[in-house]
């Protein structure tokens, strides 16, 4: 592929290795080798002779290369991508090159987030493939004085059919660029059954340079005379440096010492502030950052206390709050109901804690700016790079690397920028490391969120009234000091978009004020809205001696696609029309879910199962957990997922995708709660911020509904059902309601 | 100056004694495959071997290879074809890939001891390896189809 | 930075030596029983020891003491204070698994035992902890880290227990008495509880005068204290 590949030998001779050693020192100011992150997106040469997309350039040696402009972060997209465009150019995979895009508009949003890669692109990759496809076949037709119809593409070639005469793309390239580009109307996409990537399961492109070391991520940026930076951020956002004694570090061979400029209005994706030390290397700047002694002044949010504050979301709950959505009156059916049943549940901050922390590599010189990062959103990069600069966005070029992980938490750009400031400063490439610590103190978290239901049963057991009134502090309040209450768009992330078939219903926000930066974190909102509903619902099962399975099933109601009338739901950026409601759907994945773990079946004492069915980002996913209690403590032994997400690209990355969710579920259903004291994240490492292990790992059984509907999102929508499916589970098996996350705090795992 | 072997060849560094054999290998001797991932011992992602032992780099002071021998994992085979590396192929375990060379130092480490290790055994010695991906059903996989692959 | 984890200092009652021998009687079960509730009040396993905090006491603070049999079972009470300490006994675990802090919550990462106590194949103790220990990333080491063999389990031990395992051969490592306090006096991992490194609280005293107690106690007879004993309730 277009990463370089560098042979060990060939490593080895550049680093200069001898056979009688060799003394190496810091950096030794010359470039030892150049990681495939500076070998990618070089503009195009004269060897790429065709080039009828942004996305796509056919070279005369034959040589087809891709442009992945989305970040590949572990969900596979960028070879789901360049493979849906070869397969509808029909070209021979093996004569693919896959280059990484910079930063730039004219690839369209980059902003690889929301579950999109493969939703919002497939159709314009199809198109790329399909309008070169027809070119080629165009040029050939021309050449051979026949008409294009009677001229098909096979592999890497166009064909003749009567002739049989045939021309390898790279022959054709030079004359296929001298046309004019069709209009998309008129040309055809393949057929279905003539797809010959899509829908198989594919390796992804870069599993060898991952399996041997090869593979360059953020972190692996290497540039001549480059510095590596650590900073010193205020422990408290909104805080700033009162007293600095850096005599110590600066005593350190080769060390800086840098005060970042205090952050303005609201956070945005600001550099946090602080002190920087810059060293010759990693160790070096370390060691100086700890030698740094820095008293702060906190600011506003000194004294934000998440146990404290948790109060305050619980109280805003169970007040009246503002209706988003309403059907009927909820009031009058509860009071003529027959039971009446009411939960709270609170779920914590979350760290997305990727395995690689945030890091970037800039390089100020000329001016212009360079960098090379592992983001989420290389023109958001841009954008803010070139803020805090003071320059252009045509000055910022932004290279991305891949990502050890992202989860949402590389979709923010603070830390390009803080690289981009730092090597203004320094005149040289600057490399700013986080280390975990940095990465939990000092993140974007995931909103801690009170929820409070209230449901009304009938005598035979129907649900006629619900209420949920969600309160969490607003990621807007990243963006805008005067944002208070959950934005229309985390309204639609599971709750809003409520499908279920419910005579009265009300569902209403309630006010909470930030006082740490909120950002997106895998599946978002959707994390504690489908914990809250999911078990309310095996709740509202108890409460009526009915199979939580047949409640979910009647609530669902009969297959539809769900009116909501006058209100607006954001659907992940999609027309009602185009991406439905579809409780049809929806029941689907939930029946093959029931019916693959055995519901229904006898379990041992002390062993449940549970059940939890979610549509988000487009996607409909069930999860059905099977769990062993033993002297109070729960293992996780099988859970079965089942995903609904239209038309897949690679089922093999749509598996690994739901195994991955669940993990992630797992993970943060067992352990993850980031609090804060005296303004201050409590949790340092993964010794406090836990994560699930191997060890803990249930087996895990997926299953692919197939589809012929539009591509929906994969990264996320596995994660929600996860963590009810697993306390409904522990309920079925002793009869503890869990309302409040994570299971650690009270003591099952 | 601190003289050992790296994947067979020889060094010496003149660096800070104390210096995580982590940062030695990434920031001076260029070898980026091995990966942080908490600085502390806690993910694994920075494991190694130390004269065949598994060890963190991330702990481990440079000082401690002294004449001795590290393997990498650009250094773990020749063509990258080692049964852990070749298993990891098959049961296309990465995702975002980052954690994977901690992984598979940490398999390959397990298998030479173990060479056909139970899943208690994996779980044993696969714990302190982190993969915030979530691969690890199939590493636990792949290290069964590695275990028969070695025979 | 995380913040120090000493214990708070808790009062105890005064020296043994203040005390007739008659009221020594009363005493030691009150005094087992304030430091009980103490005990079940932060750690429901009954792992979590918190020391006073105070300075071990030598052999020579039991000299009132005329009963050799109490003055045994009082030093060994005051010995209990190392021997039950956090620093020790999460590496003298009853399970397989080690604890860490002084919360004695399990090791994290989890690790095993392995067939020979140093850990499981491809995560070794050695694999993270060294021969000392490493102030920057605090990962305690010492020479030979690695964990008591299962026979010699504490966790969850009360000092009673603990006393019969030392006597008992089969439960100590296969030590005489000789080797017993020799160990106790020079096993640079033993010594480990007293330089712990970063901000873990020591154990008590010094390492002398810990092996002064452990000789004393089998010069006076090796006697184990009562059941309700706690560590350092009998001094």
């Amino acid at each position: 592929m277009a990463l370089e590949k560098i042979s060990r030998r060939e490593l080895m001779r550049r680093v200069g290795w001898t056979a009688g050693g060799l003394t190496l020192g810091a950096w030794a100011g010359n470039l030892p080798w150049t990681p495939a992150a500076l070998a990618q997106d070089v503009p195009a040469d004269a060897s790429q002779a065709f080039d009828p997309s942004v996305y796509l350039s056919i070279a005369e040696d034959g040589t087809v290369t891709v442009i992945c402009h989305r970040s590949e972060m572990g969900q596979g997209s960028k070879t789901g991508l360049a493979a849906v465009l070869v397969d509808e150019l029909e070209a021979d995979w093996d004569r693919v090159e896959i280059r990484q895009a910079i930063g730039d508009e004219k690839y369209g949003s980059q902003n690889t987030d929301g579950s999109t890669s493969i939703r919002n692109f497939y159709q314009p990759f199809r198109e790329a493939g399909a309008v070169a496809r027809q070119m080629l076949i165009t040029a050939a037709a021309a050449q051979w004085g026949v008409s294009p119809q009677s001229c098909r593409a096979e592999a890497h070639q166009v064909v003749h059919r009567a002739s049989g005469r045939r021309l390898g793309y790279g022959d054709l390239a030079r004359a296929a660029a001298a046309l004019e580009i069709p209009e998309v109307e008129t040309i055809t996409l393949k057929p279905a059954f003539e797809q010959r990537l899509v829908g198989q399961p594919l390796p992804i492109v870069d599993l060898d340079d991952m399996v041997t070391g090869r593979a360059s991520f953020g972190l692996d940026v290497r540039l001549p005379g480059m510095k590596v930076a650590l900073i010193a951020r205020p422990p408290v956002v909104g805080g700033r440096v009162a007293t600095l004694d850096s005599s110590a570090a600066e005593a350190m061979a080769g060390v800086q010492v840098y005060t970042l400029p205090v952050p303005e209005g609201a956070p945005g994706f600001q550099p946090l502030g602080g002190v920087a030390v810059v060293a010759p290397d990693t160790w070096t700047a370390m060691r100086a950052r700890r030698a740094l002694v820095i008293t702060w002044d906190d600011g506003p949010h000194g004294g934000y206390d998440t146990e404290a504050y948790r109060q305050t979301l619980e109280v805003t709950a169970r007040q009246p709050g503002e209706p988003v959505r309403v059907v009927g009156n909820v009031d009058h059916a509860l009071e003529g109901a027959d039971q009446r049943h009411e939960a709270d549940y609170y779920a914590p901050h979350l760290a997305q804690a990727p395995m690689e922390p945030p890091c970037a590599t800039a390089h100020v010189h000329d001016g212009i700016c360079e960098a090379w990062a592992p983001t989420q959103n290389p023109q958001a990069a841009q954008s803010q790079v070139a803020a805090t600069l003071g320059f252009e966005v045509a000055q910022v070029t932004i290279h991305v690397t891949l990502l050890g992980g992202g989860f949402g938490r590389k979709s923010k750009p603070d830390f390009i920028a803080e690289a981009a400031w730092l090597s203004q400063e320094v005149g040289a490439p600057v490399q700013v490391v986080w280390t975990r610590g940095d990465d939990l103190r000092h993140g974007y978290l995931h909103a801690n969120s009170a929820q409070h239901l209230e449901a009304g049963l009938s005598a035979d057991g129907k649900v006629v009234a619900w209420r949920h009134r969600t309160v969490f502090p607003s990621i807007s309040t990243t963006f805008s000091a005067d944002a208070k209450a959950p934005s229309n768009g985390e309204m639609g992330l599971g709750l809003a978009d409520l499908p279920f078939d419910i005579p009265n219903l009300a569902i209403e926000r309630g006010e909470a004020r930030a006082h740490v930066r909120i950002g997106w974190l895998r599946s978002v909102c959707n994390i504690y809205h489908a914990f809250a509903i999911g078990s309310f619902i095996d709740e509202l099962a108890d409460r009526a001696g009915r199979d939580p399975l047949s409640l979910w099933q009647e609530l669902i109601g009969p297959a539809r696609e769900v009116d909501f009338g006058e209100v607006e739901i954001s659907n992940y950026g999609q027309p009602l029309t185009v991406h439905p409601v579809d409780t049809g759907r929806l029941r689907r994945v939930l029946d093959a879910t029931a019916e693959d773990a055995g519901w229904g079946r006898d379990m041992a004492t002390g062993s449940g199962l549970g059940i939890s069915v979610h549509r988000s980002f487009l996607s409909y996913v069930a999860v059905a957990a099977a769990v062993t209690v033993t002297a109070g403590k729960l293992r996780v032994d099988d859970v079965w997922i089942t995903i609904d997400c239209g038309t897949y690209v690679n089922p093999d990355r749509v598996r690994a995708q739901m195994e991955g969710s669940v993990i992630y579920g797992l993970s943060l259903a067992f352990y993850g709660a980031i609090e804060a004291k005296d303004g201050a994240i409590v949790q340092q490492n993964f010794g406090d911020y836990r994560v699930l292990r191997l060890h803990e790992t249930p087996r895990i059984h997926v299953r692919l509904m197939p589809s012929q509907g539009l591509p929906a999102g994969v990264g996320e929508p596995g994660v929600p059902p996860v963590t009810p499916a697993v306390t409904n589970a522990l309920f079925a098996a002793t009869g503890e309601r869990v309302r409040e996350l994570p299971l650690s705090k009270a003591g099952w795992v | 100056m601190i003289a050992f072997h790296v994947n067979g060849e020889a060094v010496r560094v003149d660096v800070d004694p104390e210096m995580p054999l982590l940062w030695c290998l990434r920031d001076h001797l260029q070898l980026t495959g091995t990966k942080y991932g908490c600085g502390e011992a806690y993910c694994g992602a920075c494991v190694i071997h130390l004269d065949g032992e598994a060890v963190r780099a991330c702990v481990t002071p440079v000082a401690k290879a002294s004449g001795r021998q590290v393997t990498t994992i650009e250094g773990l085979s020749e063509h990258g074809d080692h049964p852990v590396q070749r298993a990891w192929r098959e049961e296309n375990v990465p995702q975002c890939g980052y954690c994977q060379s901690g992984q598979i130092m940490s398999a390959a480490a397990l298998l030479a001891e173990v060479p056909a290790p139970t899943d208690d055994q994996i779980d044993q010695s696969m714990a302190g390896n982190v993969c915030r991906c979530g691969t690890y059903d199939r590493i636990r996989k792949a290290i069964h189809r590695a275990s028969q692959e070695q025979g | 930075m995380p913040s120090a984890r000493h214990p708070s200092p808790r009062r105890r009652p005064g020296l043994l030596g203040r005390f007739s021998k008659d009221l020594l009687a009363l005493i030691v079960p009150a005094a087992a029983v304030v430091a009980g509730v103490g005990l079940l009040g932060c750690a429901p396993n009954g792992a979590k020891h918190l020391d006073s905090g105070e300075p071990l006491q030598p052999p020579s603070a039991f000299a009132a003491v005329a009963d050799d049999a109490e003055r045994s079972q009082a030093m060994f009470a005051e010995a209990a204070r190392v021997l039950l300490h956090p620093r020790c006994v999460n590496c003298h675990p009853s399970d397989d698994s080690p604890r860490q802090l002084d919360s004695s919550r399990m090791h994290v990462p989890r690790v095993t035992r392995g067939t020979k106590g140093d850990g499981a194949a491809g995560l070794r103790c050695a694999s993270c902890h060294q021969s000392e220990n490493l102030s920057f990333t605090r990962v305690p080491g010492a020479p030979h880290w690695q964990l008591a063999p299962i026979e010699m389990a504490w966790f969850g031990k009360t000092p009673r227990e603990v006393c019969e395992q030392l006597k008992d051969p089969a439960r100590n490592g296969g030590r005489d008495a000789d080797a017993l306090v020799e160990h106790m006096r020079t096993d640079p991992l033993v010594a480990w509880g007293w330089d712990p490194g970063a901000d873990r609280a020591p154990v008590p005293g010094d390492q002398n005068t810990f092996a002064d107690l452990i000789r004393a106690w089998l010069d006076t007879g090796a006697v184990c204290p009562p059941d309700t004993t706690t560590p350092g309730a009998a001094s």
